[in-house]
Formats: C-alpha cells, sequence, structure tokens
C-alpha cells in the first residue's frame, strides 16, 4: 500500500519538526492512538487502534524507528505494527521545505498490510488510511497554530 | 445388457427426506459428552522464521485445557505423507515439500497453523488465540511465478535450492518439424487465475476415543474416508479395525476435501488420544480461505501450428503451475492440464513442458475441473484465434480437426494423472458440435441475427467449445450387497457422498439387478465400519467405479438368488425371475419366494450345508478399471456484453454432454447445471486476488464473490451417449463436466461480442472491472 | 466465565428460558445449545444465507445476531416445517423438482421461501430468482430451485396427496 501526498503548514520548518518528532504531540493528534512512548532517541512505541470494515477496533503495538535523520529537512522511519487482526510494517519518508512563511511537509510510505485486516477489509484500507493521515495532519496543524499563538506543549 | 426398470430413470433421490427436514447429521451437529472445541493460531505472514512461540499465557487463561505448537508434538511432528507420486515420465523432475502439522521452522504460506488451543467452547478457544505470543521474523514471499524461478528469488524450501517444484515435458512426434511445414502458426500467452472451491460446509473433524475399548472414532468432512483411517491408525499406532472414520453427509467436497492429512486432520484425534475427551475443530469461512487447499495458476506459452486449410499440424506449450507451499498430491492438476489440452482433436505432434513452481500462497490440489481447464482455455482460444486469422467458421475449424467416430480407442500417446498411456475410449465429437450448434442457433445467430443486432448497437457475441474430459479412473472400489431377511437390501461402498446423489444411483443399481423396489435399498458410504476397502470421491469416478462395484456385487448376489431358488421351487434357473421383491417361475408367479424369506433360508441356524456354499444372499466385489474412459461434451452460450459498464449477461447456455449411459438423467443435468455455475463463477466473479506478500486479499464472501441465482441461468442440456467399453455399466463421470469448458466459451463469447474492437482475451477469470480495462486498452492502442 | 444474561425464546413454538453470553451468536445458540442442528453456518458473516431462520415470522441471518437479541421473540427453524412425517408442500416440492444435491444450503433457502410465499402466490422466475439471490448454493446452480419454488407456489399451503407425474 502506497501512501504519498504533501501538506502545508502555517508555521516555520523547525517547529513543524519537533512536533512532528514529540511523542506527545503524536499520541494527541494521530487518530486512534492511545500512547506514544520515545524509549530512545531514535525509537518509539506505542497502541494504536483503528476501525476498517467489520473490524471496529483493531488494535497494534507499535514500533517505530528513525533511520535517517536531517534536522529540519527530512527523516526516515520504520514502521511495524503487529496486532490480533493483522499487522503492518513498513517504510516512510518525510521531507520539510520552506515554503514562504510556512512549511510544506512531502511524505512517501510504502506498507505491507497483512492478517485479518487485509483480509477483510482490504477495499476499505486505502480511503481509511488516507482519512486518518488527513485526520492526523489536521490536528497537528491546529497544534501547530496554538503553539504558535503561545500557547503551552 | 438390457436394462429394466431403473437405468436411465429419472428417479427422486431417497436421501432427500432427511436433507429437507434438517435431520440429516453432518460433522458439526455431532455431539458428544464432554466435548471440547479446537482453534488454531494461523500465521498472518506469508513468508518468515518462526523465532519463538509462547503459549505460557493461553494455557492459564480459564477454561483452556491444552496448547500445542510444533514442540509439543514430539515425535507425532512430522510432514505428511505424499499422497500422489509423479508419473512415470521420463527425465522427470519431482521434489517432494508436504505440509507439516505445526509450523516448527518456517512459515510458508498465510493460514499455515502455528499453535493448537483446545478449550471448553470455541469461543474461548478464540479467546486464547490472542495470548499466544508469536516471533515470526518476515521473509521476502515468493508471489510471482517467472520471477521464483530468477536465480536470486527467495526460496520457499531452502533444501531445494530452487522454487522449482517439477519439470515435466511430454512430447509424440516432432512439433519443430510441423511448426517448419505449417501455413500459420499462433503463439499466445495465457493466464489463467486461482479459485477456491467454496463449498457452502467448511471443513471439519470430531475425534473420539474410547480408551477402555482401545477404539478411535473420527468424523471427518472427508472425500476419502478409508485412506484417513488407514493413516490415522499408521500415525497413531492402533489397528486399522480399531480406528473408525465417518464421513456423514457432506456439504459440497469438490476436490479440496479429498486432499489428506491436513494439520487438523492429524491433530485433532491426536489430541483426543491425550486429552481422553471429544474434540472438535470446525473450520470458519475465513480459515478456509487459507487452511484448506484451492487451485489454479498457471501461465501458459502456447503455439498452434496450423495447415492453410484449418488443420492441426501440432502444438507447443510451456507452462507455469503454481502448486503453492508445498506439493502433497503430487502433479495430478498440471498433467490434467498437459493432457486435457489435446481435447478431442487430432493432434500430430504435441511437445508439452510445465514447471510447477512453489510459492508463499496455499496449497494447490484438484478443484472440481483439476486442471482441465487450463488445457481446454489454451486450445479453444488457439483454434478461435486461427479460425479467425484463417477466415474460417469456429465450429468448422473444430469439425476439420475432430477424432472421429470411428478411430476409438484413439492413443494420444502421452501419460494421464492415472499413469497410463492417454487412450480415448469412445466418443462422437461430431454429433455433439452438431447438435449444439443447432441447440443454441449458431448458423442463424451469425448470418442474421448477430449482425442485425450489431447495426442496433448491440453487442452480442456466441461461444462454442469443446471438450474432453478424463473420468473414472482407478485405482478401485467395491461394494457389498446383502439382502436382508426382512427384505431389505443393503449396499454398502467405501466412497463417500457429498451431494452427488449416490444414495439413490447405487440403489438403482441394484434393484435393476435384483429386481425390487429401489426404494427398499440403503445404501451406507462414508463409514469405514460398514466397508473396508477403496480410496474415495474424486476425478468424477463414483458413478464409473464404485457403480460397477455395486453392479458386479448385485450380479453376483442374483445369481446366489437364482442358484438358491431353483431346487427350492423344483424349476431350472432360467424359468425363474426376479421381480417385485421375490424370485418366482415366470409365467407362475405364485410358484416363488420373496428375497428376504429366501435369505433366511440362506442363513440356516442347524442343519448341515452343501459344502462351498456361502451363507445368506450377499457379495462383495470390487472393480478397478484398465484405465480412465473419455467423457466429453460441447458449450454453447450467448452473452450481451454493456459496452459502458463491461457487464456481460449470459442470456443462454447450451450444453450437450456424453457421459455413457446414464443412470439417473436428472441426477446428471443437476451435475452438468451445478457445474456451470461453478465455471461460471470462474470465469467471471471469483478471484483469489494475493498481494506480492502472500496475503490474501479477498478472504470472505463479501469480496470473493460465488454466483448467485441471478447470475445463473438455466442450461439447455442435451445428452449423447457413447457407453463406455471399459466398464459393464457403460458409464462416464460427469462430477466436473459443467465446470472445465466454461471460461473458454466465456472467453470467445465475450470476445465475439466485442469483435472488431480489437478485444483479445487471454486470462480468466475476467472481472467486468477487468474486462473494462481490456476494452479501454484496445480503443487506445492499435491492434 | 463471562456474565450470563438470562433470556426467554419460543422456538417453534416451545419456549426455552436460558442463561447465555452476550456475545454467544444466535446460530450457535440454535445449534448447540438447543440442538436444533437443521439450521447450517456456512461463513457466519451473513452473506451465503444458510443459517436463515424465521424471527416473528421473518427471515433473518442468524449468524448476524446475537442470542440476547432474540429474547423475547419467536422463532422458527427448518425442524418445524414438517408435520411428523410428512413434508412441509416446500419440502415435498423441492425433493420433486431434485433441488438439492449436497443439502447444506438448503434449509436457508426453505425458511426464506415460507414468508416469500406467504406473499407471492404466483412469482414470476425474475422474482424467484430475486428472492434467492441472497443464498449461496455451490452445487445446484440454482435451476432446479427455481423450479421447485415455482412449484410450491402452485402448491399453495398444501401438497397434492399423490405424487404428481413426473
Amino acid at each position: 500500500m502506497i501512501v504519498e501526498g504533501t501538506h502545508f503548514f502555517p508555521g516555520p520548518r523547525e517547529v513543524v519538526w519537533t512536533l512532528l518528532l514529540d511523542p506527545d504531540v503524536l499520541a494527541k493528534t494521530m487518530p486512534g492512538t492511545a500512547s506514544i512512548v520515545r524509549v530512545s532517541d531514535d525509537r518509539y512505541e506505542g497502541t494504536m487502534a483503528m476501525g476498517i470494515g467489520p473490524i471496529t477496533a483493531a488494535v497494534f503495538d507499535v514500533v517505530i524507528t528513525m533511520t535517517d535523520r536531517a534536522e529540519p529537512e527530512h527523516y526516515t522511519m520504520q514502521i511495524e505494527g503487529r496486532g490480533k487482526f493483522g499487522f503492518t510494517r513498513g517504510k516512510a519518508a518525510v521531507t520539510l521545505a520552506p515554503d514562504g512563511a510556512g512549511t510544506s511537509m512531502g511524505y512517501q510510505a510504502d506498507l505491507v498490510v497483512g492478517g485479518k485486516i487485509a483480509a477483510v477489509g482490504q477495499r476499505l484500507l486505502d480511503s481509511v488510511s488516507k482519512l486518518m493521515l488527513r485526520q492526523g495532519l489536521d490536528a497537528m496543524t491546529r497544534e501547530l497554530e496554538h503553539r504558535l499563538a503561545g500557547g503551552a506543549a | 445388457m438390457t436394462f429394466g426398470s431403473y437405468m436411465g430413470r429419472r428417479v427422486l433421490r431417497l436421501e432427500d427426506a432427511r436433507l429437507l427436514t434438517g435431520r440429516a447429521p453432518f460433522v458439526d451437529d455431532v455431539d458428544l459428552p464432554g466435548m471440547l472445541h479446537v482453534a488454531f493460531l494461523r500465521s498472518d505472514d506469508a513468508h518468515g522464521l518462526l523465532r519463538s512461540i509462547d503459549a505460557s499465557a493461553a494455557r492459564h487463561r480459564p477454561g483452556v485445557l491444552a496448547v500445542y505448537t510444533a514442540s509439543d508434538l514430539g515425535d507425532y511432528w512430522r510432514p505428511g505423507p505424499l499422497l500422489v507420486p509423479p508419473p512415470p515420465v521420463p527425465g522427470l523432475v519431482f521434489h517432494a515439500a508436504t505440509q507439516v502439522p505445526l509450523v516448527r521452522d518456517k512459515v510458508r504460506h498465510c493460514g499455515e497453523p502455528l499453535a493448537m488451543v483446545v478449550a471448553e467452547s470455541r469461543y474461548v478457544a478464540e479467546d486464547a488465540l490472542e495470548d499466544i505470543v508469536v516471533d515470526v521474523e518476515p521473509l521476502p514471499a515468493v508471489a510471482d511465478l517467472e520471477a521464483a524461478l530468477l536465480p536470486d528469488a527467495p526460496l520457499v524450501h531452502d533444501q531445494f535450492g530452487t522454487n522449482l517444484a517439477a519439470q515435466v515435458h511430454q512430447r509424440k512426434g516432432d512439433y519443430a518439424s510441423a511448426k517448419a511445414a505449417a501455413a500459420l502458426v499462433v503463439s499466445r500467452r495465457f493466464h489463467y487465475d486461482r479459485g477456491a472451491a467454496a463449498a457452502i460446509e467448511n471443513r471439519g473433524v470430531v475425534a473420539s476415543w474410547d480408551a477402555r475399548a482401545g477404539e478411535l472414532t473420527v468424523w471427518d468432512t472427508t472425500q476419502a474416508p478409508i485412506p484417513i483411517r488407514n493413516g490415522l491408525a499408521s500415525m497413531l499406532g492402533l489397528g486399522e479395525s480399531h480406528v473408525r472414520v465417518i464421513a456423514p453427509f457432506i456439504g459440497g467436497g469438490f476436490g479440496p476435501k479429498i486432499m489428506m492429512f491436513y494439520p487438523e486432520e492429524v491433530l485433532v484425534p491426536w489430541a483426543a488420544m491425550r486429552l481422553g475427551r471429544p474434540l472438535k475443530w470446525i473450520e470458519d469461512r475465513r480459515e478456509n480461505f487459507y487452511a484448506t487447499t484451492q487451485e489454479r495458476g498457471q501461465i501458459h506459452d502456447a503455439e498452434l501450428a496450423m495447415s492453410q486449410d484449418g488443420r492441426i499440424l501440432g502444438v507447443r506449450d510451456s507452462f507455469l503451475h503454481d502448486t503453492g507451499a508445498y506439493d502433497p498430491y503430487g502433479l495430478t492438476v498440471p498433467i490434467n492440464s498437459q493432457c486435457t489440452l489435446l481435447g478431442p482433436y487430432v493432434v500430430p505432434h504435441y511437445d508439452s513442458e510445465f514447471r510447477a513452481v512453489f510459492t508463499n500462497r496455499p496449497i494447490v490440489t484438484p478443484v472440481r475441473g483439476a486442471g482441465r481447464q487450463h488445457g481446454v482455455f489454451v486450445m479453444e482460444r488457439l483454434l478461435d484465434i486461427a479460425a479467425r486469422e484463417l477466415g474460417i467458421d469456429r465450429v468448422e475449424i473444430r469439425r476439420r480437426n475432430y477424432i472421429q467416430p470411428d478411430a476409438f480407442p484413439y492413443d494420444h500417446e502421452i501419460l494421464f494423472q492415472d499413469f497410463r498411456p492417454l487412450v480415448y475410449d469412445s466418443g462422437n465429437y461430431p454429433a455433439a458440435l452438431e447438435k449444439a450448434a443447432l441447440m443454441i442457433g449458431y448458423e442463424d445467430f451469425v448470418r442474421e441475427e448477430q449482425p442485425r443486432l450489431r447495426r442496433e448497437g448491440r453487442h452480442v457475441g456466441i461461444g462454442l467449445v469443446s471438450y474432453i474430459e478424463g473420468t473414472g479412473i482407478g485405482p478401485y472400489e467395491g461394494a457389498r450387497v446383502t439382502v436382508e431377511p426382512s427384505g431389505m437390501v443393503r449396499v454398502a461402498t467405501g466412497v463417500g457422498t457429498q451431494g452427488q446423489g449416490h444414495f439413490t444411483t447405487f440403489a438403482q443399481l441394484v434393484a435393476e439387478q435384483l429386481g425390487v423396489d429401489v426404494a427398499s435399498v440403503q445404501v451406507t458410504t462414508g463409514d469405514t465400519r460398514d466397508f473396508n476397502w477403496g480410496t474415495g470421491t474424486f476425478a468424477s469416478r463414483g458413478a464409473v467405479v464404485a457403480g460397477s462395484a455395486c453392479h458386479a456385487a448385485a450380479l453376483k448376489v442374483r445369481a446366489k438368488v437364482l442358484a438358491l431358488a431353483a431346487p427350492l421351487l423344483g424349476a431350472q434357473e432360467g424359468d425363474l425371475e426376479l421381480r417385485g421383491g421375490r424370485v418366482a417361475v415366470r409365467g407362475s408367479p405364485e410358484r416363488g419366494l420373496g428375497l428376504g424369506e429366501l435369505a433366511r433360508k440362506a442363513n440356516p441356524l442347524r442343519g448341515a450345508v452343501t459344502p462351498g456354499t456361502e451363507p445368506g444372499l450377499e457379495a462383495t466385489c470390487y472393480f478397478g478399471p484398465d484405465r480412465g474412459n473419455a467423457a466429453s461434451g460441447v458449450h454453447a452460450m450467448r452473452v450481451e456484453v454493456d459496452p459502458e459498464t463491461a457487464e456481460v449477461k449470459i442470456t443462454r447456455y447450451v450444453v450437450v454432454h456424453d457421459c455413457g449411459t446414464v443412470i439417473n438423467p436428472m441426477v446428471v443435468e443437476a451435475q452438468v447445471q451445478g457445474g456451470v455455475a461453478h465455471g461460471i463463477g470462474n470465469a467471471f466473479y471469483e478471484q483469489l486476488i494475493f498481494d506480492d506478500n502472500g496475503q490474501l486479499m479477498n478472504a470472505s464472501f463479501m469480496d470473493y464473490l460465488l454466483p448467485t441465482a441471478l447470475d445463473v441461468p438455466t442450461v439447455e442440456l442435451a445428452h449423447i451417449e457413447t457407453p463406455s467399453p471399459l466398464n459393464p455399466l457403460g458409464v462416464k463421470g460427469v462430477g466436473e463436466a459443467g465446470a472445465i469448458p466454461t471460461g473458454a466459451a466465456f472467453a470467445q463469447a465475450v470476445e465475439d461480442a466485442l469483435a472488431g474492437t480489437g478485444v483479445e482475451i487471454t486470462e480468466i477469470p475476467l472481472s467486468p472491472s477487468r474486462l473494462h480495462q481490456l476494452m479501454v486498452r484496445a480503443r487506445g492502442g492499435a491492434r | 466465565m463471562n456474565a450470563q444474561h438470562p433470556i426467554e425464546v419460543t422456538v417453534n413454538g416451545t419456549r426455552h428460558a436460558r442463561e447465555v453470553e452476550p456475545r454467544l451468536l444466535l446460530s450457535d445458540f440454535l445449534r448447540h445449545d438447543l440442538g436444533l442442528t437443521g439450521t447450517h453456518v456456512g461463513c457466519e458473516h451473513g452473506v451465503c444465507g444458510a443459517c436463515t431462520i424465521l424471527l416473528d415470522g421473518e427471515a433473518v441471518r442468524s449468524c448476524l445476531m446475537f442470542a440476547v437479541q432474540a429474547d423475547g421473540h419467536a422463532l422458527e427453524t427448518v425442524e418445524n416445517l414438517a408435520t411428523g412425517e410428512t413434508l412441509h408442500p416446500i419440502q415435498r416440492a423441492f425433493h420433486e423438482a431434485h433441488a438439492l444435491q449436497c443439502g447444506f444450503c438448503t434449509p436457508g433457502i426453505l425458511m426464506t421461501l415460507i414468508p416469500f410465499l406467504r406473499e407471492h402466490a404466483a412469482p414470476a422466475e425474475s422474482e424467484i430468482r430475486e428472492a434467492l439471490s441472497g443464498h449461496l448454493c455451490r452445487c445446484t446452480g440454482y435451476a432446479n430451485i427455481v423450479a421447485a419454488v415455482a412449484r410450491a407456489a402452485r402448491y399453495g399451503p398444501k401438497a397434492p396427496a399423490a405424487d404428481d407425474a413426473r
């Protein structure tokens, strides 16, 4: 499954970078994320839940490993998610470029999805993951605006 | 031989009442005191190394009695037997790799079992599956047949150093010379893809161990109860007479239930013995998509060499066959493809080579058609293309190449799945073709109707294809016929029944010979307690092989009746007749005895008998044909294609069919109708879609589409009968006939409907979206 | 052990009072708790129709319901159709039209047809096929089932005493 696109953040690159790598921000903004903890410099672990078709709450244990970091320009992540409903794994690459007063984010992820969730939810995987991503990025944008307006982290 | 009252009669089925009232027992209906339930943890990965598996939490869950992983099986863990060795084709390469009961080191397909949980209910057992912690290190999956054979491909079975499961080359004549002499050479690549058998009843096993009697009873949705009994006895260290396997009523077989020694089949009885409690495992539908075998991915690169006047000079075919992660069933499916390609045609030169390839997908074993559809598809498509390019009518080109009715037995000189030379016993292909063409109105359609409708902008087409189905192969089956003192006649045979009407058709055969009412004949199938020898229902052989055994046993009982009754009635055997359940002097019915009475007389409690006589009126006979026979037929369909939506509507479907002597036309017609429905499903609606990681994308009926009553027309059927000289009844098999040529007919008809658009169909299945894609591509590109 | 709920269901005219887990499927309740194994399970996701029964006279898929949802309702299963040894006219029609082979999907189809034939005294073939479209059969190819329904409609509520000429 390929997920790729761009998103515009109304704020400077350095702030966007910080938000994207902040586990508490990720937990708050990514839909279905119950918790994410940064266990080491490069490694995040957490739990996520997705609803796909007939499976209303597929819970995954997620491990994200940063493999390639060049602050504040780009990073690559290895993603591994496993749960009783199946698994997902793959790589995602994120690039940040200045865009006027804001930042243009480019993302490209190539994910393998398997197990029950792939077997019975196949038709919906694409649209659900795009929806979740959209919701996450919109929430991230709101968080960014909140920070820039002087709000607390 | 002359047939009396039951051969060829539409006798209503004796088994219906039990099925209609819900009283017929299926495996999941078995309920035993203290019974526990089994669930299997199955791999989500298609390919990977099993690093560790920890079932301790699962074992502690309340309600769970045991959890087994590969290490818990000890010496019992071993790969299953190779069920079908490869045929003795010179130069054959074969790597045998059979399925394991639980994964020990490597996962090789999605759904492979990792652990077995035994609990108080299936619900609790499934809860416990989530407690098991599994660490699988994923490996790149082998998914593409061609990529699998490249030197750097990941290996499904490391020990072979290759993913090549087999290589088989069969030849007759010299294709190169045929090609050199050809006026036209047509060559194409054809794709045929996987489908599931999808019987509405999933698999299941119930096992009960009586420790005091030392007896194991197993209920199993198998098509082969006797081999299962023998295998389990051997594996579990029990005498064969101490194991009873019962295949009660089975909700559809279609092939995968003849795959034997599935992991669940070998584990549930073993665990029942260890735990001392009856165990039940019933497969659910999602499991069925992985854990039950399926069929039929192949890629063919085929070539047809033709003379200017449309005669086949030779065929060359090189194909890849997807055998899945293991190959326990040997090469039955691809050999069938290889042989069935020759069809009803004279093919002087043939060069066919296939390579079977291991992939990280579920195991492939025969599913209705068992590889024959691929051969038919390739040959029929090549002929259609040749017809178009030579400007010869499609029906005519077939007519010109048929083996003629006076040419039998016809030897194709290559080896068939029963390891015997492919020799056709009888047939009349031209007659079937003429009849089918007439019934579907071929001439009028091509000449008048189609051009007229085309001018109105409608896309209508006809497909007409011809095929051979090798049926009735050995090795053998047996039957025992017994007249009881009550007058009831009992028949027992080793095959099982999955809906094909054995309880009625076998009763007809016996009633015919014994002159009794068919309703007084009680047939038992599928219970190893009642019959001890046999191989199972597969390859369209039940009526031929088991039927012939029933017939032979009935004849023997008939002979005993006459021999016993003649002196008792003071008459010559030749003066006696069997009618209405009695044996009596012809013309003086009062000088007679009821068969039940005679049976009692044949079993005296006291006194002396003539030495050498056998008690009762009973006989057991076996039948093993010298080789399989050749059923055949022609399918014709009319379709209309919507150019916008690519939806295909089948407006008429004709089948002219030859299965030799027909025992019960009602049963035969229904088998063909059902087979056609299956074929339509395979051609247009059904496709198992795997991704590059071996993940099945549509493991449910929501996304794997079976045809419904709205999709399947009523078949117009006609019979042709060319009796087989290979068995006394002259019957040939019919179970798979409906499903075999449907893809080829479909492709021809749709292509005909879209003639002029440049669409050429070289793949099956063909969903509306795929057809649409082909139509768009043809519009865009030049041809 | 999960919490048990008391339910009372009337099945084929008999009242049953039981305690069940909330997640127990109605199909499992009928087959294993009540021993009414005539209703079969083919897919457990509501597509094949083999598990169809009547709930207050309407056809429902018992694999898509929980037993607790049937509390207080009247259910009818295939076991209720025949009277002693006498087949219901629909069953009779299926037998005469050879509308079943393995018989696994048959009980579900019969139950769908009970309300259908109640509401359609003389259904056209297209209406029959439409009514059957929610049932999957892998054996018959549907043709004889369609014929059986037409025959059953002609019989009405009572089948003729003697066999029809074949």
